[in-house]
């Protein structure tokens, strides 16, 4: 037999994952295998070398402090889908693909993958997170989340994704989502929503427009200026109003992003710049305006056609495809969610 | 660790697998398997947990997705190939008990996990209901989708059996059928839930 040295490893621990990467120069990491499979099929990557993480069980833990929740690169979004501990990513989660594509792929890949409309890149991109990293040159790292994604090029090679740490839920998120089909495609443009009431901020990033989640830190002000922390019941009209202007300044911001993706003929870029403001100024509304929140049990599903709903000021766009994943109970936002709940039952 | 590896059949002439061509996918990718670039290296044998049996994979390719395997090397043909994006649901089967698309999983990875195809469904479970429920309700026109329903729709009901419509959209969100409308499927999964109903009632 001639010819390279090729192998499928698969190790047991963290640590020997790692000396395997700074062996193997040109190993491809494998998780879930929802975006490595399809492409070695499709021819679109060779590795020589597949480092397969199945085994390393220590990658699926996931923990609750006072602070903070980690969750280990292996946990599954189907896991998190079920996490009472963090609303807002469950119900990210739970957007994700397909059950299919929820049980096999993982925190982890979508990190590594980085795919730019990737949902939960999105989502944790509001939430501010630390990615933790571990290689055998450097031993274990901890980078926020915008640091690893810009340092995609150079990253790679010999470095794994243990696990992330998110800040505990402070106040409501939300996920919204929009695309060609709700279930087991990638969203054209997404939006998440995290406010925290504590520290009187309100984080928006949007996925899809640009290379990584973009944050939109005008928006953001102009939000936590607008709402009274105090007593943040407030009138439809009133919210319906400040919803429009924070989702058009979440449009500037899109707009004004660099590295946009690629324009396609389904979704040229002042389409997607309008779809983040809507989503945007949406996300806003169900936060504060009373929105969805009977809504308690989170069954709202990918599999359903889009519908309109009252929330979102202009959706005379046409396609309004609109994200499964809200959040489903505002545990942690004291019951304040002011008047005018929606009549908008889930029997559709 | 275990490394399932070895030498690749990189111009070594009779060492190169011949690969079936049984798809229209393989095609394309066997005019070039003498370049040994497209499919990637070989792995060494390997035994996967197939319906209750112990199979050999031999001469595989280190990049060979369980549907192929399946498919191709096992003649198991109820794993449908729709899509080999992980979109489509027909090559649906369950992984340790996890409904996973078996396109988007790395067959040679799954070596030491329990893979169910439709024919490994327990017998004396819900899939001859489901089935049966599928035949009675026309949920079946073309049948291509079918085999990775029924899979799909098993695994829900045994973890979820009084799942509302809407939980059932969403767990079949991941199977495409392009005859039926999909209002026939929901139809037969509600009546395998009521005859469930029904027969936990009874006795």
């Amino acid at each position: 037999m001639t010819g390279t040295r090729a192998a499928l490893h698969r190790p047991g621990t963290v640590g020997e994952t790692v000396r395997i990467l700074a062996e193997a120069g040109d190993a491809e990491l494998l998780a879930g295998g929802t975006d490595l499979v399809p492409a070695l099929r499709a021819g679109t990557r060779r590795p020589r070398a597949i480092v397969a993480l199945r085994r390393v069980l220590e990658l699926r833990a996931r923990g609750a402090c006072a602070q903070a929740l980690t969750i280990g690169a292996g946990v599954t979004y189907a896991e998190l889908a079920d996490w009472a501990c963090a609303p807002g990513l469950a119900a990210t989660a739970r957007a994700v693909g397909s059950a299919q594509i929820r049980n096999a792929g993982t925190v982890g890949g979508a990190l590594g993958s980085a795919n730019p409309r990737g949902d939960l890149l999105t989502f944790l991109t509001a939430a501010g997170t630390d990615v933790l990293t571990c290689s055998a040159r450097r031993g274990p790292r901890t980078a926020p989340l915008d640091d690893f994604l810009a340092g995609a090029p150079g990253r790679g090679r010999g470095e794994l994704v243990t696990a992330i740490r998110v800040p505990r839920p402070r106040g409501p998120q939300v996920f919204l989502k929009i695309g060609g089909r709700q279930a087991a495609y990638p969203a054209l443009v997404s939006c998440a929503l995290v406010v925290d009431r504590a520290g009187g901020r309100v984080s928006c990033a949007i996925g899809g427009v640009a290379s990584t989640p973009l944050r939109a830190s005008e928006a953001e002000s102009f939000a936590a200026a607008e709402i009274d922390w105090t007593s943040p019941g407030r009138d439809e009209a009133a919210w319906a109003s400040v919803a429009r202007r924070f989702g058009a300044l979440v449009a500037d911001a899109a707009r004004a992003a660099p590295a946009q993706l690629p324009e396609g003929p389904r979704d040229p870029a002042a389409y997607r710049w309008h779809a983040a403001g809507v989503l945007a100024g949406r996300a806003l509304a169900r936060c504060f305006a009373g929105g969805d929140q009977e809504h308690g049990a989170p069954a709202e599903g990918g599999a359903r056609m889009p519908h309109l709903r009252s929330s979102g000021g202009d959706q005379g766009h046409g396609e309004s495809a609109e994200g499964g994943a809200r959040m489903p109970h505002l545990r942690s936002s004291g019951g304040d969610q002011g008047p005018g709940e929606s009549t908008e039952g889930r029997g559709r | 660790m275990t490394a399932v590896g070895t030498d690749t059949g990189a111009g070594s002439g009779g060492d190169v697998p011949v690969r079936r061509v049984l798809d229209r996918g393989s095609a394309a990718r066997d005019d070039h398997a003498d370049e040994d670039t497209d499919a990637g290296p070989v792995v060494q044998p390997y035994r996967l947990h197939v319906d209750g049996g112990l199979r050999t994979v031999a001469g595989a390719w280190l990049g060979d997705s369980l549907l192929t395997v399946l498919r191709e090397r096992l003649g198991i043909t109820s794993v449908k190939d729709g899509c080999e994006q992980g979109r489509c649901g027909s090559c649906s089967v369950l992984l340790d008990g996890q409904l996973v698309a078996a396109c988007a999983t790395l067959a040679a990875d799954a070596a030491d996990a329990r893979v169910t195809t439709l024919a490994g469904l327990p017998a004396d479970g819900l899939a001859p209901a489901v089935r049966a429920a599928f035949l009675r309700h026309g949920a079946v026109q073309c049948g291509f989708c079918t085999p990775g329903f029924v899979v799909a729709v098993t695994d829900l009901l045994g973890r979820r059996p009084q799942a509302d419509e809407d939980e059932i959209r969403e767990a079949l969100a991941g199977n495409i059928c392009r005859c039926t409308g999909y209002g026939r499927i929901i139809a037969a999964v509600r009546a395998v839930q009521a005859d469930i109903t029904s027969a936990g009632a009874e006795p």
